[in-house]
């Protein structure tokens, strides 16, 4: 699963999900893509699932880019425990996807292995997402 | 009003209003908000008819000569420079247009388009990869192509195609290094391959801070 190898404070303030990607809006690599419709906290491990439900269709050829990365830590308090005595410990790592961002990337397989491939990929993701195409970007 | 096919005229208006709100009016109206620069003169605020803009894109008028009628009467040539879309709807929201002469010398992006399949993925289950998607040239205004096409049969396992060996039309000139490399071949990797190379950690570990990995140094004693 995806995660930091060191980051520079344990603990990140939650943050904000307003607004829409601004940047990895498009394809940079790869002929379709997976982009995401709503905002959300991505885990690293619905990042892995999808991954895995990915390249498991693809089985072999193909290349495939995680163009998102968990780089934000969560974190939770033990149950049944009071409020108060600071914050609890870092649990899990999260993607921040706001709607727009590109996720996943696919080169080198046909059309419809991309689109199942990638729809496989979609269930695996707690938001709605949508199949982008190179030659429907590129028009300008 | 521009149509598909080869007519490449597209009608503009004039605006007065600028900034946010007004922009945001005229996207309500089915209009595109853009602006017209180049040839030394002030840069002028117009807008476009969104149908019609998005018509003459598909029908590839993005590195095509305009021919552009002002307020139904003054005549200019332009090319669509950048074109910004909503990244979720793809809606056109803004564009550049650049007053051109017909036969000015100008750079301009192509989409490259391969042609036939590798003999390397056809015949050894390599993957192609197309490392840059577009390719900077510079040529006259009016004989730039859609697209430019690579012919990729001919491609072997590890096998890669630059910048140099593109043939481009006449009277144009590459804008980037010849040995920019374009399209590579490269053996695929199996699923177990792909597995391994993601990073396995079964359970979140504990990372490391930046403080407590650098060594800090040891203040002297005074």
């Amino acid at each position: 699963m995806l995660t930091p190898k060191r980051v520079k404070w344990r603990k990140v303030h939650r943050g904000r999900m307003k607004g829409r990607a601004m940047s990895g809006n498009s394809l940079t690599y790869g002929e379709y893509g997976l982009q995401a419709l709503e905002p959300c906290w991505m885990s690293n491990r619905q990042i892995e699932a999808a991954r895995i439900a990915l390249t498991r269709h693809i089985k072999r050829g193909g290349k495939v880019w995680i163009k998102v990365f968990p780089d934000k830590s969560v974190t939770k308090k033990p149950a049944e425990v009071r409020m108060g005595s600071g914050k609890g410990n870092p649990e899990f790592w999260v993607a921040v996807v706001r709607p727009g961002r590109v996720l996943f990337e696919i080169a080198g397989v046909p059309d419809d292995v991309a689109r199942e491939a990638l729809k496989l990929a979609s269930a695996k993701l707690p938001i709605a997402t949508k199949i982008i195409t190179r030659s429907e970007t590129e028009v300008a | 009003m521009a149509t598909k096919g080869n007519n490449t005229s597209l009608a503009v208006d004039s605006r007065s209003q600028i900034g946010t709100t007004s922009a945001n009016a005229l996207r309500k109206a089915g209009k595109v908000p853009a602006v017209l620069f180049g040839h030394g003169v002030d840069p002028m605020a117009v807008s476009l008819d969104a149908k019609a803009f998005d018509d003459l894109l598909h029908a590839g008028g993005k590195n095509r000569l305009l021919h552009i009628t002002i307020d139904g009467s003054k005549k200019d040539t332009a090319l669509v420079r950048e074109v910004q879309r909503d990244p979720i709807t793809r809606r056109v929201v803004h564009a550049d247009l650049q007053r051109v002469s017909e036969s000015e010398t100008v750079s301009a992006s192509l989409p490259l388009v391969t042609v036939g399949v590798a003999d390397g993925v056809r015949n050894m289950g390599c993957v192609m990869d197309v490392v840059v998607h577009t390719l900077e040239v510079e040529g006259p205004a009016n004989e730039i192509p859609p697209n430019i096409e690579i012919d990729v049969t001919e491609l072997g396992m590890h096998d890669h195609l630059t910048a140099g060996d593109v043939k481009l039309p006449p009277n144009f000139k590459l804008r980037v290094d010849p040995a920019t490399i374009l399209i590579s071949i490269e053996p695929s990797k199996t699923e177990q391959q792909m597995a391994e190379a993601a990073v396995a950690v079964a359970e979140p570990v504990e990372v490391p801070t930046v403080a407590e990995t650098t060594p800090t140094e040891e203040l002297p004693e005074s």
